[in-house]
């Protein structure tokens, strides 16, 4: 039989590769080593992460950063720490999947959760099912949390519920008008992505901001989603004349809408935005100036916290830049709130647990100290503040909350000319 | 009455009619016919390079968009390592991509010219597919964005202010447009390309070399389109998955222009971007842009079936 010239080359390289992996395989060992606590076996904790996504990269990071940290100061009840960290691949059945494949091959101990909500509510049957202990740092919908359900005591979430957030902005606003009654905004326009998280926000702050300012919108398509031309939302915007200008979408949507509202010279008092994240080079252009985002992490916050400083060196150190996001110190403090709430249980053992990280009280690189208390539907929900934060000289500075602030309010919004 | 002379072409009767309709958006909303040119230009821009594959060469090219993410991701790295201006950039990028699409089609594109037309799909959509996924792991899916100062240039007439940068995106479609129809009706190589587009085998027949025009064609294609990707990063933020909408919409254009019209492709675009600027100068509209986009080619796609068969 003539094989033809392919299959013959392919042999080959099988035969190599076979004849590779037989000469470069271990022998056993004929005894089994003394175990040490380090090398005892591992706690483990699996995360799920869109790795894929900046976000889900910078979740991960934080992860391998806490159990670097966490093993370095003796591991946890004398054990090792392992993160097994799974791609969802932003798909519901891969994230359904990867859950399955945490608590049945890998037998994680607990879960860390940092996909987006549409994946998470596919998990959500999956954790009920198995009921590990389980924080969730991704997840802002309502939805999810309605379908988690109150008796879920195993479930603790980390990020705030979307309806949180625009309470947390609510309240950040109200104490900018207690301090600044002369410049506060009196009306809205709220330009808003037309997906899901656009309109659910535009809907949200519709309640928010009655008693507060006037609040008028519109929607447009985010760059992301194909779209990325504002031109037509921002003119309408300009012909209102609001006192604040704020856009809801994506970080693909961020520097563009600044270029076009430079182009036909709209420069309202205030500037805000609020994507789930910027673009890493966001600040470095000088439309940044003056833009005001909400944020729960900024690299500022190294200025006056210790705690903040220490996270942020050591994640520079270790993947030799800053995090992109806030998700990074929000897995981070994930890791080191489960890891804590075991050593507090002396066991991993789900009912002391639970109990255990209801007593939590985290000092978090946020800023944030961290308790578990019920939200709308949920037990053990985190509140995170909102922070104010603004572009200002090509960095990022914290001006509300005021004892995390690290700068003051550039106010009214800069004039384009020279920019 | 009778009409003049001049108005009894139908020609003539649309130029009329267009004219007409620029002159009253002129006085009622000037702002949608600069939107709408400025629109137009980019959708033309990308366009006119699948026109001329699909036309000649007959491949629907899935990947059209995902080599453009590829071109503009080039100019920024060129941008962000050696300071070279996107627009600049658009140069080496063209010269790179010729040479990717060279390989790709002697790879690739070659192997499935007489196979189905659902596997020559089903080929481009894997390109596609292993572009975008190239570009998020060497590159992440963070989008990306170049500030450069003439980017949100702008001028004011009367009351209006208006960025002026992206009608660089029509008089590059112009361009385009202007040197490939030279280029086949003018040039030995091009009126080639063009024979062998409208019969293959007969071009084969009288000495030409198909062979060597399907490759010049689809590279020349590839090489442009990713060009269009510095012009592109200019105003756009770019990410792996941000060239799938044009592929689609660039299809859509083809078809309503007719396959292998490269001049009806930037009318139909004018038409899409003037009536897209037009309904979102509307307040609360903005969703409706999509809609009538797709709505605006079904209708001149079935009124051109409806006169054929009448015809």
């Amino acid at each position: 039989m003539k094989l033809k010239y392919s299959t013959r080359v392919l042999t080959l390289i099988l035969s190599m590769l076979m004849v590779a992996g037989c000469a470069t395989t271990p022998a056993k060992p004929t005894e089994a080593p003394t175990a040490t606590p380090t090398e005892a076996a591992p706690i483990k904790v699996g995360l799920i992460a869109a790795l894929g996504d900046v976000s889900g990269i910078n979740g991960q990071n934080g992860a391998l950063l806490a159990e670097k940290e966490i093993n370095a100061a003796g591991g946890v009840l004398g054990r090792p720490l392992k993160v097994i960290v799974v791609d969802d691949e932003m798909t519901p059945e891969k994230g359904a999947a990867a859950v399955d494949k945490l608590a049945t091959v890998d037998n994680v101990d607990a879960f860390v959760i940092n996909s987006f909500s549409g994946v998470h509510m596919a998990q959500i049957p999956a954790l009920k099912k198995y009921g590990k202990v389980t924080i969730v740092t991704g997840a802002a919908s309502h939805l999810c949390e309605e379908a988690i359900g109150e008796d879920a005591d195993w479930y603790f979430h980390l990020h705030s519920w979307d309806y949180m957030q625009g309470e947390g902005q609510k309240a950040a606003w109200q104490a900018f008008a207690e301090k600044y009654p002369d410049i506060m905004f009196k009306s809205v326009f709220m330009a808003y992505e037309e997906g899901a998280f656009g309109t659910a926000s535009y809907q949200f702050s519709q309640k928010l901001f009655e008693d507060i300012a006037t609040l008028s919108g519109e929607s447009f398509k985010s760059a992301a989603m194909g779209g990325g031309d504002y031109s037509a939302v921002l003119e309408h915007a300009k012909a209102e004349n609001p006192d604040c200008f704020t856009w809801v979408g994506y970080a693909a949507d961020a520097l563009p809408i600044l270029e076009q509202a430079k182009s036909i010279n709209f420069a309202p008092k205030f500037f805000v935005g609020a994507p789930p994240g910027w673009p890493p080079d966001f600040g470095e252009s000088p439309l940044a100036e003056g833009v005001i985002a909400y944020e729960v992490w900024a690299d500022a916050l190294t200025e006056v916290s210790d705690i903040s400083k220490s996270f942020y060196d050591g994640y520079v150190e270790m993947f030799g830049s800053g995090p992109d996001n806030y998700l990074a110190p929000l897995v981070y403090s994930a890791i080191h709130i489960l890891v804590e709430g075991m050593e507090r249980a002396g066991t991993i053992e789900t009912e002391a647990l639970i109990a255990a990280l209801e007593q939590t009280e985290y000092k978090a690189p946020t800023m944030e100290v961290i308790t578990f208390s019920p939200s709308k539907i949920i037990s053990h929900q985190a509140p995170l503040t909102p922070m104010l934060t603004q572009y200002q000289g090509g960095k990022l500075e914290v001006i509300y909350p005021w004892d995390r602030a690290t700068s003051e309010l550039i106010y009214p919004f800069p004039a384009w000319e020279g920019r | 009455m009778e009409l003049p002379g001049v108005l009894k072409q139908r020609r003539n009767q649309y130029a009329l009619a267009c004219l007409f309709l620029v002159v009253l958006l002129i006085l009622w909303k000037p702002s949608v016919l600069i939107y709408g040119v400025q629109r137009a230009g980019l959708y033309a821009a990308i366009a006119i390079p699948m026109a001329l594959v699909l036309g000649v060469v007959g491949i629907l090219n899935i990947a059209h968009g995902d080599f453009m993410m590829i071109g503009a991701y080039l100019a920024y790295w060129g941008n962000v390592l050696y300071g070279v201006d996107p627009l600049v950039a658009m140069i080496p990028v063209f010269v790179v991509m010729f040479v990717v699409g060279a390989v790709t089609y002697k790879t690739t594109i070659k192997k499935v010219l007489d196979a189905p037309e659902f596997s020559q799909l089903l080929l481009t959509f894997g390109l596609a597919m292993i572009l975008e996924q190239l570009a998020n792991l060497l590159w992440t899916s963070q989008p990306r964005k170049l500030h450069v100062d003439y980017a949100s240039t702008s001028a004011t007439i009367g009351p209006y202010s208006f960025g002026v940068f992206e009608f660089a995106n029509a008089a590059i479609a112009l361009l385009i447009l202007i040197t490939l129809v030279l280029f086949l009706s003018r040039t030995r190589t091009g009126q080639a390309a063009l024979a062998v587009g409208q019969n293959p085998r007969g071009a084969r027949l009288v000495g030409i070399d198909v062979e060597r025009s399907y490759l010049l064609l689809f590279s020349l294609s590839i090489a442009i389109v990713s060009a269009i990707g510095g012009l592109f990063l200019v105003r756009h933020s770019i990410f792996p998955l941000v060239g799938g909408s044009y592929t689609m919409r660039s299809f859509a254009l083809i078809a309503m222009a007719g396959i292998g019209n490269l001049p009806g492709i930037l009318y139909c675009s004018l038409a899409l971007g003037v009536a897209e600027s037009l309904i979102i100068s509307f307040k609360g509209y903005g969703g409706w842009a999509d809609i009538v986009f797709f709505a605006f080619i079904l209708l001149v796609i079935l009124i051109r079936s409806y006169r054929e068969r009448l015809t």
